[in-house]
């Protein structure tokens, strides 16, 4: 640590301390009750897909079998032709990259990809890492298989959910990202990109991209 | 290395109370009424923040139990305050941990020539900027086009901040007192297109032009909602998506977060989040969360190859000294006490002259910068307990804005004038003959005054004119209480 006004040290001592704490203290405990606002493990893709869309995503239950038609329908309805798709057991295991190509589109999984060349994709098809039912939440943590930029860049954003996924609540989240490890990024995606600047009009799709799609298998 | 042209724009009437609250010496009084004054300004303001208040009052009702769930975040961010100096070095030892560089900097000056030496060493040419008020308190992003750096607000709001010479107006909606027709006319000027004040059209202008910026950018430069100590992270919370930008794209990033902006642990992270976008926007949860610490991964082909973060204090250690107002520190910048404030909603941001406006402002401004230059601050409050009640980690603001008011008067910075009168009407109050004279006094002179102004006093005589020039006094009652008695 670079600190060569001391500012630790005047921490310490504006806390009446003549040297930094090393004695661990104890913080508050966390009241379930008060916290947490999910209690269940069940239902939570009906609880998932309601939150999600009051944030306006685009949720839709789907049987393992229909999905490669129905992702391929809805990337050619909304214009994707250049797809990009981190590197996935789950994506690659329901075939998806070749379906899509015999679909007629131009797919790149990220070991194909660079961050510059995320820029021209139209749609990122991801797996999740975890799925928070309290606030319909997507959790993705990044890795050499997964770019940050996949999820960032191009106009849509489909991801495939599991059902081992979910988890009831933010506070679940946490914990899982304390014992699993949080790596050097993680993010929470809640809905498509959207802002309210101007006048608290609220605008979808600024920086981030326009349309939000997950298709939760069962 | 090449500097950004920026056209000068801007509604003069902003203009003018920037101007106004830069001059050497701050007057609050001339600042807010002319703020007040302004129809315009308060129908925007007021209006924006008022539904933006009663969607926190329902968004929070979600809650089991909404003031426990303050109390206990409040509590967390106390633990955390009183024991800091642990906090500080546990969060330092696993950011570099994680491969981060760790920097303390006493102030602004400190904090600016470090990520000054960054950008040189780096050779860094683009820098995006996501929205951080640490960065808006020492005027990082000009001094750093002063150095001669390319640097790009990336924030929709912040951008028409930047490109029309402005300041933020509120800690979350920086051009809440901007109207669309301005920001229309600026963007027309700016772009040379034409006018159009579709919002829709005017974000769709603005994303093309940022994302460009975004892809050749080499330097990211974020805030920090939290940092978790046991994990050595930073946790930005936003809506627009050009924060996780600064954490994707630029191959050097720094974070630039004070120092009291720690919690200990990641589960602290659920109660935060849980009361920050509710209290700041009314939403459940902001669209991103990013948590980040460190350079990329091994394998990783995005995110920063250096990641620095800096500690800055910039006068928080004095407020952590102080028993009394540390609790000050817990703030989290919200905004929920500024939507809440009916001072707030009649003068709007600038009038507070600094960074932080309305309640919460009032009371750091004058314990960061000194009581002297912002010594009317503690007296922009109705006291009406409102900012207290929307407060997420419970801060007492009215409590600690009737404590600087006692600082005031015991460190003697209030007028000679105001302290000579005060112990004038000590003494009349302690003696009748004095105190009747007094009020017969008053009675005379007020009620020929009041009845030349149509029922008000307007203005008060010599030394005490001050009183009521930014407020009348209704016409004093033809009989005193004592005749009323003597009659009954």
């Amino acid at each position: 640590m670079i600190d060569p006004s001391n500012v630790l040290e005047k921490v310490a001592r504006s806390l009446g301390r003549t040297s930094v704490l090393t004695a661990p203290p104890t913080p508050p405990e966390l009241p379930e009750p008060l916290v947490r606002l999910v209690h269940t493990d069940f239902g939570l893709r009906e609880l998932f897909a309601k939150r999600a869309t009051e944030l306006k995503m685009l949720v839709e239950p789907c049987y393992t079998e229909e999905l490669p038609d129905k992702l391929a329908g809805f990337l050619k309805a909304n214009n994707c032709r250049a797809i990009g798709m981190n590197v996935s057991k789950l994506l690659n295991g329901l075939g998806l990259p070749q379906s899509l190509r015999d679909a007629g589109l131009d797919v790149k999984t990220w070991d194909d990809l660079t961050l510059d060349s995320a820029y021209d994709l139209d749609a990122a098809v991801t797996d999740v890492t975890y799925a928070v039912a309290e606030t319909g939440t997507l959790v993705i943590r990044t890795d050499a298989n997964h770019g940050r930029s996949l999820t960032l860049v191009p106009k849509v954003h489909v991801a495939i959910l599991q059902p081992k996924n979910f988890v009831p609540d933010l506070l679940d989240l946490m914990e899982r990202l304390v014992k699993d490890g949080v790596g050097s990024h993680v993010t929470l995606i809640s809905g498509p990109s959207k802002t309210a600047d101007i006048e608290m009009n609220v605008v979808i799709g600024v920086h981030g991209p326009l349309i939000v799609k997950a298709y939760i298998l069962s | 290395m090449a500097t950004l042209s920026l056209p000068v724009a801007g509604d003069q009437n902003t203009n003018a109370f920037l101007h106004e609250a830069a001059a050497a010496k701050f007057d609050f009084h001339s600042v807010s009424v002319k703020a007040a004054g302004d129809e315009q300004l308060k129908l925007a303001v007021g209006g924006a923040v008022t539904r933006q208040d009663a969607s926190r009052k329902m968004r929070m009702l979600d809650l089991p139990d909404p003031d426990a769930i303050r109390q206990l975040a409040g509590d967390i961010k106390q633990h955390t305050l009183d024991h800091l100096d642990y906090y500080l070095h546990q969060l330092g030892t696993n950011v570099e941990k994680n491969g981060g560089v760790v920097h303390f900097a006493k102030d602004g000056a400190e904090a600016k020539r470090i990520i000054l030496d960054i950008a040189t060493q780096e050779d860094t040419k683009r820098c995006i900027k996501s929205k951080s008020m640490v960065s808006e308190e020492i005027e990082l992003a000009h001094a750093l086009e002063l150095a001669g750096l390319d640097v790009v607000e990336t924030d929709l709001g912040e951008f028409i901040v930047q490109i029309s010479h402005d300041k933020p107006s509120h800690l979350v909606q920086p051009i809440v007192h901007k109207d669309r027709k301005s920001i229309a006319k600026l963007f027309a000027e700016y772009f040379n297109t034409p006018y159009n004040d579709d919002p829709q059209a005017l974000c769709q202008q603005a994303r093309l032009f940022l994302r460009d910026k975004f892809r050749t950018s080499d330097l990211g430069i974020t805030g920090g909602n939290f940092l978790v100590a046991e994990t050595g992270h930073v946790v930005g919370v936003e809506n627009e998506g050009n924060q996780r930008q600064s954490v994707t794209t630029p191959r050097v990033m720094i974070a630039l977060v004070g120092i009291e902006k720690v919690i200990p642990r990641m589960t602290d992270l659920a109660v935060m989040i849980k009361l920050l976008a509710r209290s700041a926007t009314g939403q459940p949860i902001t669209i991103y969360t990013n948590i980040y610490g460190g350079p990329r991964d091994k394998g990783e082909k995005d995110g920063p190859e250096v990641f620095h973060l800096i500690l800055m204090d910039n006068g928080r250690t004095e407020i952590l000294a102080s028993e009394e107002y540390r609790e000050t520190l817990r703030c989290i910048r919200c905004g929920a006490c500024l939507n809440a404030c009916p001072i707030y909603r009649s003068i709007g941001g600038h009038a507070y002259g600094s960074v932080y406006p309305g309640p919460i402002g009032a009371l750091i401004t004058p314990l960061m910068q000194g009581l002297g230059e912002f010594k009317d601050l503690p007296h922009a409050s109705s006291l009406c307990g409102a900012c207290y009640e929307a407060c997420p980690v419970k801060i007492n603001i009215p409590k600690h804005l009737i404590n600087l008011r006692r600082d005031i008067v015991e460190r003697k910075i209030n007028h000679p004038i105001e302290r000579f009168i005060y112990r004038a009407w000590a003494k009349s109050l302690k003696s009748p003959l004095l105190y009747k004279l007094n009020t017969k006094l008053q009675k005379l002179v007020l009620r020929s005054q009041a009845e030349e102004h149509g029922g008000w006093v307007t203005k008060l005589p010599s030394i005490a004119s001050g009183w009521t020039t930014i407020r009348d006094m209704p016409q004093p009652a033809a009989k005193t209480f004592h005749e009323l008695w003597k009659d009954r």
